[in-house]
């Protein structure tokens, strides 16, 4: 049925998947290349995102997903200290909370 | 990304709780970007006001431009932004040179503004302020970057420190942003400042440079308040959340 299709849950590979596919649309896929994402790949130290695109990044999350997560909200409640240790793995935590 | 076409520039703007009565507008300061709201002191305004951020020219992600750096020309530019938005009314503030583009727009369209809101807006005419308009180096972000990390918590990374140092090399050496500054340096003896009526916010850290100028403004403006907060020039990456509670109060009340 399309709303299965539409509302499909990615699996936590699926999830990393994107989240990588993200992040070469924000900062290109030059300096990509040079990098070895892994889900424990924080954002600020190891991808070297400052925080304009971080809120690109976030923008992203919030246009493929909709009302399913409130990326922003989960975002703002964090501290500085929490948004600079920030990784990749505690994101794919988080969606697929919201997806189950 | 939400960008929209003003005065026929690409603006980034973030919009939060589009619902809500009234309308908090937030100007970033030079060399920033919308992100200095977005992640901590934008959510705590918008539990209830319409929060809206704009990245300024050649700023974050909004259009580059060679000209137009003066506070009318910025003032101009907000006013526009306003009218595409069908914003009749706002709550402003504004941090740094965004605290100087917010006192502009009081001066210049009182009737669209509700309250005023400066954080650690500099006098334009002091020698600091343009000491580091002219001192700029790629060295001068090294040393601001490792003297001030514990301060901003900025640890910029090469890729980073390259895409900054491209912006600031931008902005000084091709636009007209240094001599559109320097001309604004009378700004404070301006005489408007001393008849404006609005309420008005005066947000500065107690170990910043800019406290004179906080101090000067409290002076002229006569229905000001001047809260010093713990902290520096920093204090919206420092005290986000006390700002914002800050802030929303004033606003509210």
């Amino acid at each position: 049925m399309d709303t299965i299709a539409k509302n499909k849950q990615l699996n936590n590979d699926e999830i990393f998947e994107l989240m990588k596919q993200f992040i070469t649309e924000v900062i290109g896929e030059e300096f990509v290349e040079e990098m070895d994402i892994t889900p424990k790949s924080s954002f600020t130290k190891d991808l070297e995102m400052d925080s304009i695109e971080i809120v690109s990044f976030s923008e992203k999350i919030k246009t493929h997903f909709g009302d399913q997560i409130d990326f922003t909200g989960w975002l703002s409640a964090m501290d500085l200290d929490q948004l600079i240790n920030l990784n990749l793995e505690m994101i794919i935590n988080y969606i697929h909370e919201c997806q189950s | 990304m939400p960008v929209i076409k003003v005065n026929h520039r690409d603006v980034h703007i973030q919009e939060l709780n589009k619902g809500a009565a009234e309308t908090v507008l937030l100007i970033h300061g030079m060399f920033s970007n919308l992100s200095v709201y977005y992640f901590n002191i934008a959510p705590v305004l918008a539990e209830h006001f319409h929060v809206v951020m704009y990245d300024l020219k050649s700023h974050g992600m909004s259009e580059r431009t060679l000209e137009g750096y003066d506070l009318n020309s910025m003032t101009d530019d907000l006013y526009a932004l306003m009218e595409v938005l069908k914003l009749e009314k706002v709550h402003l503030a504004g941090y740094s040179f965004g605290g100087l583009i917010a006192l502009k727009m009081a001066v210049r369209f009182p009737e669209k503004l509700r309250k005023l809101v400066l954080i650690e807006a500099p006098d334009p005419n002091d020698d600091k302020t343009r000491g580091i308009i002219e001192e700029y180096s790629r060295e001068f972000l090294e040393h601001y970057v490792a003297n001030f990390t514990d301060t901003t918590k900025v640890k910029m990374g090469k890729r980073q420190m390259d895409r900054n140092h491209r912006m600031y090399e931008y902005l000084f050496y091709q636009t007209s942003i240094k001599k559109d500054m320097i001309q604004e340096s009378g700004f404070f003896s301006a005489p408007e400042i001393n008849t404006m009526q609005k309420d008005t916010l005066l947000l500065y850290g107690s170990a910043s440079n800019c406290l004179e100028a906080g101090k000067q403004l409290h002076q002229k403006i006569r229905k000001s308040d001047l809260i010093p907060l713990d902290g520096d020039h920093n204090i919206p990456i420092q005290e986000p959340v006390m700002i914002a509670e800050i802030v929303s109060g004033f606003f509210k009340n």
